[in-house]
């Protein structure tokens, strides 16, 4: 073992060059309390990123979250049957022992769809003419339309699809890939939040770190002020008292190290290091004056909302929100943040779908298209993982919630929804599963979320059996007590 | 085994303590809690049981797997090591695989020849053998070399085992450590510079223990020892889930945890208070609010969730609480399916389940002495005005006004309607109201529901009805006015009639044309017969008197057969109507809804001299109190003025109630509450000490008392081991959450025992035993690393130190404060919102969490203050891991991020501290460049800088001075003063120099 001046030297030397989340005394405690790694022969260095349990395809993950729940029958799961029986009256046998947010059964009638499905790319895929520029990657894409949620509620819902269960207070996806794998970013969070749209159902929830230390949660960057909270020197702090102070506090840490010999003050003075960084980074993150004109153009970062009514969709300027933040993603994933969350809220279409629906499309489809092919042409999407989706799905029927003049909207759909992967190791190019013809339930190849993580954590290199964590008493995972890998998904 | 037992911390250097592997000791527990879920009594997977010796040394469907003597060649050591990847066990999915260290012991018992005493009890009753199952026994202190060392038995205990080791204890650390340490431990604030000089240079050889008495009488201990509480309790300000609704009065229940702290209530009384203060005999408001413990569970009210759901999620939640905070249990996992390693199955479960399935939440009126007095006041300065109004009105009508009146009536036309009153045969209302016919009159009183339908009947000789009249009275009482809601208002949502014949036959009457004297614009009077419920007709704000409105039927009616009218009002929060009548005409329409009573109108029909004396007096009466311009004046002002009737207390406590009838409780199959299994009674665990309720329908006040029995061997042991934890950072048994068979060891499972004991004997007064600990000389020793340990003992298991302790969130807020004197230290009261930029609140749901910013001395408050909204919880808490209130938190992480550094430099609220103590260290008089640095430096840290500190500050001091200098801009920015006074370079190096000291590691830090 070695002394503590090693371990401080050791600590240093590895936080300059190989991690951007906080390695405090309790990682290193745990790490000494794994025999496990340190009788693991592979495990070199226990302070870098750490191994996965095999071989890995994704390094990166950006997860782009509709949250609201987008119509899955007006954009990606065509049901011309649907459109046929419009109007008519589902049998009592399908909505029996189901429950419905709003819907009135007694009353209740199909919706069709007014969207035009087409076959786009060398594999056929059927989109909705709501997006034209997805269209063009569809062979880079795996389209499930087969997805289903226990959870029926915005909020539980939100919870299922990021943590795996719907309950407050455990780690999201993304925590849980930095908790097994580290970050390889030297200068930025391992975690991170873009939000455009209206405020998010679930709130900080949905980044939360749960039971695990504060360092593995997701770290908001604003579209506002500085990109992250603090990360500016207050009024009158120059750059060179900046400087010149952390020095100072680093050198006087140092001589209180000498006397009380506690490594933790060694991974303080690494923190400072990364904050320091941090304060150049994240700045040259945001700034898109580098970005060829080509680039911002095919984002559509300056691009003007329309003049049309959508109250869910979020204030004015979120085209240009929703655009910068996809391109923000990649910039992120270029320099080696793990996960990356682009969320907009809001989908959750009750009434005017129509309308809404088609000035959300309008907003996210140039973007996330130009995030695939930008991907694809950098040589970046082989190994990042990008995800399109929401909590649950949207209802054949025609929401006829009480005291609704027209019928113009649905309501939640948990049985049945869709939801697109592609790159980091997806196959592309393929439809997975089926509903029936009126979209109502599966029928071919079901992919619970505990499925769909449990595939996630395979792409990066980890069996979700047994990536856990030890909190009262029990060992948690991202899939609960379930998830099994989904084959066909993976190249 | 040797190495394994160097790297795996505290329970590997006890298993090193001993040399050989001891069956029950350390290979029993581990067939445990490892591998009899498949291999024992209920699954024999591949034929093999462990739990049995004859079983286990026979082998399975592969034969033999342990061969003793033979750890290379036994099957057992080959699955469970992991050389063969595709047989091992625990087979991936089914547990982690066991470490290194769990296979040497297994290796070396093999090798040592396997022995299984006979006497090892068999599995089935092996977990209940489990030792925190058993009641602590208390052993006499034990006997050590270094007497002199040992202050209290505390310390006897702990050095007998470093003797054990030959280690010597740490040598206690300097006075200003040991009264920072104390001050942070039992206030959570940094000591005064003054209070540290005085205890440095106190000559009372008691002056140790009696800065602890100081410090455990200080109104600071509550608020420091309730956040700890508050962990555990998982209390927060709002209701989570989408619409994360704000509880304005959660506060109540904080600030009852804060006192009963500060008083000492025991933690008996404490705990039965929380879990069943209102099943307590007479129980006061305190008590009720001290049930908050369990309403501190999430509440969804998003659009269109199934309320059950969630109540039956915040049920689960509390039986988890409690088994959590009190037992060290983890008993969630019997919700879907008996658990796995703890003698706890499904049936206990639900078991535990009923006695909080029986509760219900209510919110009780809960005013603070403050709200009374002052509604006391307005109450009183309201009723002074309507008094005077009332006399104003009284006063006004003792005037003449038949010169007035007959103006009036010279101007008036004949009524060509002529209104016929019905007299009604019969009342009823449908939800509870009370209904009662006087004169023609039918009025409502006694319960008032939500919404109700009256039914009146009435028998008529008119024929060619060609319409109805429906008159609402004003209530005598000038709060109220046509309606029972609080405002006077009703909505009358359908007025149906029907003709019963006497064959009992009905049919309905078609009415058109409604028409009212008033109404607001959303609720016309056609609402009323429109054949919705969910309309209405309703008048707001002309509630100062009667209504009326009229209905034409469709065709002349002539009932054969009662007349049966149905007022339905189906608006809910009482829009009831509450006195009303009904007339018929059969004048040929259109008719108006003048407010005119009928018998008037027809006296005033009459000339004025022929009008018998009575009729008179109405219609004088009238004109008086309905017609006189200065009536109506007045009585509009006494309307507004009722409208101003000042609002009771809004204070609410959230308390639980237990129902009047029990809720049946079904085991809920895999979890899922549509799915009922069998009907349940609440009852306690068989793996522990009896239980005796008080009766035959056992309670949650049966359940709080069986937590104090002295049989029960958690409550107390669990729970010392928390002020352990608080006090050394981490528990004697380091799982603090999980006592069951998968926990950790203790550490010294004898002075847990002892401390057990003590507790009760010392009355479970907590100020007692936090005494008791931090008096011994265990804690007072130093907490500098011992490098010659790293390897024995990494995790300072032996206790061979204090622990270094990176501050909670909440403190380092608060030593900020402090520090720079903008503390403002008030106890209790509603939580506060300290400054954030809006964007970070825009982000949960919709936008519509409001965080207003306090303002004032309210943005100085101690942090466990701060608002904690679930779905945007203020980032600086949880960058230093604060809890997020979602479950109940028994350990905080101690992270070190990158962030903590970033809003520590730079988050406004610290840098104002930076500047308020660098302006007052810039002030003082007449002391020198080092002067001054030594006195910031002992305020951040409470003691004297060494040399090199020094040193190096005076140098920062010389370079921050020069950069600062020639520039008044920077100046005026670093001392935070717009004004020239802020051009002071002293002054703003200062401000630059305080916030390096309060950016250093030992700031946040409890050495």
């Amino acid at each position: 073992m070695k002394i503590a001046s090693d371990i401080i030297q050791l600590t240093r030397r590895d936080f300059l060059t190989s991690t951007a989340s906080g390695l405090g005394l309790l990682a290193l405690a745990s790490l000494f309390r794994d025999e496990k790694l340190l009788a693991s022969e592979s495990a070199a260095s226990p302070f870098g990123a750490k191994p996965p349990h095999f071989a890995p395809k994704a390094k990166a993950c950006i997860f782009i979250f509709m949250e609201g729940a987008p119509s899955q029958m007006d954009l990606f799961d065509p049901k011309p049957e649907l459109n046929e029986l419009d109007g008519q009256k589902l049998p009592d046998s399908l909505t029996k022992e189901v429950r419905f947010a709003f819907i009135r059964k007694e009353s209740a009638v199909l919706m069709g769809s007014p969207r035009k499905f087409q076959k786009h790319g060398q594999c056929g895929m059927e989109l909705s003419d709501l997006l034209p520029h997805l269209a063009a990657s569809v062979d880079d894409i795996a389209l499930i339309r087969s997805m289903h949620t226990d959870q029926f509620n915005h909020h539980p819902g939100q919870l299922m699809m990021n943590c795996g269960v719907p309950i407050f207070g455990r780690p999201s996806i993304g925590a849980w890939l930095n908790y097994g794998l580290g970050t390889e970013s030297k200068n930025l969070p391992g975690y991170v939040v873009l939000n455009a749209g209206r405020g998010l159902s679930g709130g900080a929830s949905l980044w939360s770190s749960g039971f695990m230390p504060s360092n593995y949660q997701g770290v908001v960057f604003r579209n506002q002020g500085d990109p992250v909270l603090n990360l500016s020197n207050p009024p009158g702090i120059t750059a060179e008292m900046q400087h010149y102070g952390l020095d100072t506090i680093n050198n006087l840490n140092r001589l209180r190290h000498q006397h009380v010999r506690d490594p933790e003050i060694a991974s303080r003075i690494a923190s400072y290091e990364l904050a320091f960084r941090m304060q150049t980074a994240a700045p040259e993150l945001i700034d898109l004056s580098k970005e060829s004109k080509e680039t911002l153009e095919a984002y559509g970062v300056d691009r003007e909302d329309p003049k049309i009514k959508s109250d869910r969709g979020g204030g004015p300027g979120q085209f240009r929100a929703f655009a910068r933040n996809c391109l923000l993603a990649r910039r992120l994933v270029e320099r080696g943040v793990r996960f990356v969350n682009v969320y907009h809220a809001s989908w959750d279409h009750h009434s005017n779908l129509d309308v809404e629906l088609k000035f959300n499309a309008q907003m996210a489809d140039q973007p996330i298209a130009a995030l695939l092919k930008d991907l694809k042409q950098r040589g970046l999407l082989d190994t990042t993982l990008v995800v399109w989706g929401s909590e649950f799905g949207r209802t054949p029927l025609g929401e006829n919630r009480s005291g609704y003049k027209k019928i113009t909207g649905r309501d939640h759909h948990p049985f049945a929804f869709s939801l697109w992967m592609a790159g980091g190791g997806v196959k592309g190019g393929q439809v997975i599963g089926e509903t029936d013809e009126i979209g109502w339930h599966i029928v071919r190849d079901p992919i619970h979320i505990n499925d769909f993580h449990a595939t996630i954590l395979h792409l990066f290199g980890l069996d979700h059996a047994r990536l856990t964590y030890r909190f009262q008493g029990r060992d948690f995972r991202l899939t609960d007590v379930a998830g099994r890998v989904v084959e066909k998904l993976l190249a | 085994m040797v190495l394994a037992a160097t790297v795996c911390g505290a329970k590997a250097a006890a298993a090193d303590a001993e040399t050989s592997v001891d069956f029950k000791r350390d290979v029993q527990p581990l067939f445990v809690e490892r591998c009899v879920s498949c291999h024992g009594p209920e699954k024999q997977k591949g034929g093999l049981r462990l739990d049995r010796k004859a079983d286990a040394l026979a082998g399975g469907d592969s034969g033999k797997v342990i061969i003793p003597g033979k750890s290379r060649d036994s099957l057992l050591i080959r699955n469970v090591s992991g050389v063969d990847p595709d047989n091992l066990m625990p087979p991936r999915g089914k547990g982690e695989p066991l470490t290194s260290n769990q296979v040497a012991i297994l290796r070396a018992w093999i090798d040592s020849g396997a022995p299984w005493p006979d006497d090892a009890i068999a599995l089935a009753s092996a977990q209940t053998q489990h030792w925190a199952f058993k009641v602590p026994v208390r052993r006499e202190s034990p006997a050590v070399k270094n007497t002199d060392w040992v202050r209290n038995p505390i310390d006897a205990f702990v050095l007998a085992r470093l003797e054990r080791e030959s280690i010597v204890p740490a040598p206690e650390p300097d006075r200003a450590t040991l009264i920072r340490r104390l001050s942070l431990d039992l206030i959570g604030l940094p000591p005064k510079p003054e209070a540290v000089a005085a205890f440095i240079t106190d000559p009372n050889p008691g002056a140790y223990e009696a800065l602890v008495d100081r410090l455990l009488a200080s109104k600071h201990f509550g608020e420091r020892w309730a956040r700890h509480w508050l962990d555990l309790a998982r209390y927060a300000d709002s209701d989570g889930y989408e619409k994360d609704g704000v509880r304005p009065y959660a506060y109540l229940y904080r600030d009852w945890v804060i006192n009963a702290v500060n008083s000492d209530v025991p933690f008996d009384r404490f705990t039965i208070e929380q879990l069943a203060g209102d099943l307590l005999p007479r129980a006061t408001l305190e008590q009720r609010i001290a049930t908050g413990f369990h309403r501190q569970t999430l509440t969804n009210k998003e659009g269109g969730v199934d309320q059950e759901e969630f109540r039956c999620k915040a049920t689960v939640d509390r039986l988890n609480t409690t088994a959590t905070v009190w037992l060290g249990l983890t008993v969630g996992c019997a919700e879907c399916h008996t658990h796995k390693y703890d003698p706890i199955t499904q049936r206990e479960y639900y078991q535990l389940y009923a006695f909080f399935n029986n509760a219900s939440e209510k919110d009780v009126p809960a005013p603070r002495q403050a709200e009374i007095d002052a509604y006391k006041r307005e109450k009183a300065r309201w009723d002074n005005e309507c008094d005077r109004l009332s006399d104003e009105l009284s006063s006004h009508w003792r005037g003449d006004f038949s010169a007035v009146q007959a103006a009036w009536e010279s101007g008036l036309s004949r009524p060509r309607v002529e209104w016929y009153v019905l007299q009604p045969a019969a009342a009823d209302a449908l939800e509870g109201t009370t209904l009662k016919i006087e004169g023609n009159h039918v009025i409502a009183s006694g319960k008032s529901p939500a919404m109700d339908t009256y039914e009146i009947d009435f028998e008529t000789g008119l024929t060619n009805i060609t319409g109805f009249r429906l008159e609402l009275f004003d209530d005598a009482d000038a709060n109220k006015g046509p309606g029972r809601a609080k405002n006077g208002n009703f909505v009358l949502s359908e007025f149906k009639l029907k003709v019963v014949n006497a064959k009992g036959e009905s049919k309905s009457v078609a009415l058109t044309n409604a028409a009212a004297d008033a109404a607001q614009p959303e609720h016309p009077p056609a609402n009323a017969i429109d054949g919705s419920n969910a309309t209405g007709w309703s008048v707001n704000p002309q509630t100062a008197h009667g209504q009326v409105i009229i209905f034409e039927t469709v065709q002349a009616l002539s009932p054969e057969g009662k007349l049966a009218f149905s007022l339905v009002q189906h608006h809910g929060k009482e829009h009831t109507v509450a006195r009303f009548r009904i007339l018929a005409t059969t004048s040929a329409p259109p008719f108006t809804a003048d407010l005119m009573p009928p018998e008037i109108a027809r006296a005033l029909a009459m000339p004025a001299t022929q009008r018998p004396i009575d009729l008179a007096r109405d219609v004088a009466k009238f004109y008086r109190e309905e017609v006189d311009p200065g009536t109506l004046d007045i009585k509009k002002r006494i309307a507004a003025h009722a409208r101003k009737r000042p609002a009771e207390p809004p204070t609410k406590a959230a308390v639980l109630a237990e129902n009047d009838q029990p809720r049946k409780t079904h085991i809920h199959v895999r979890g899922d509450f549509l799915r009922k299994g069998d009907e349940v009674q609440p009852a306690t665990l068989s793996v522990l000490h009896p239980f005796q309720p008080r009766g035959p329908f056992p309670d949650r006040l049966d359940l709080a008392e069986w937590l104090f029995d002295p049989q029960n061997p958690l409550t107390s042991r669990v729970t010392v081991n928390h002020f352990w934890k608080h006090l050394f950072g981490r528990g004697l048994v380091a799982t603090v959450d999980d006592f069951g068979t998968r926990g950790e060891k203790p550490t010294h499972p004898e002075l847990l025992d002892w401390l057990a004991t003590e507790f009760p004997r010392l009355g479970w007064s907590r100020k007692a035993l936090i005494r008791l600990i931090v008096t011994s000389s265990t804690y007072r020793q130093s907490s500098v690393v011992r490098p010659e340990l790293g390897e024995r003992d990494p995790l300072n298991g032996l206790l061979a130190r204090q622990n270094r302790l990176r501050l909670e969130a909440e403190v380092i807020r608060d030593c900020h404060l402090a520090v720079s004197g903008l503390l403002h230290d008030e106890i209790g009261g509603p939580s506060v919102r300290p400054p954030l930029p809006s964007d970070l609140t825009s982000i949960a749901y919709a936008n519509q969490i409001k965080w207003k910013n306090s303002e004032g001395p309210d943005k100085y408050r101690r942090g466990l203050y701060t608002f904690m909204q679930r779905t945007v919880p203020y980032p600086m808490l949880m960058t230093f891991d604060a809890p997020d209130s979602n479950v109940a938190c028994t350990r905080r992480e101690r992270s070190n991020t990158p962030l903590q550094a970033l809003t520590l430099l730079n988050d406004p609220v610290f840098f104002e501290c930076a500047q308020a103590l660098g302006r007052r260290v810039a002030a003082m008089p007449e002391a020198d460049t080092r002067q001054k640095i030594r006195s910031v430096f002992s305020s951040c840290l409470s003691r004297e800088p060494i040399q090199a500190e020094l040193d190096r500050l005076v140098h920062f001091h010389e370079v921050q001075s020069r950069l600062v200098k020639n520039s008044p801009a920077t100046a005026r920015a670093l001392t935070g003063m717009s004004d020239t006074e802020g051009e002071n370079f002293e002054a703003a190096t200062y401000v630059a120099l305080a916030r390096t000291l309060m950016n250093l590691d030992e700031f946040v830090t409890r050495e």
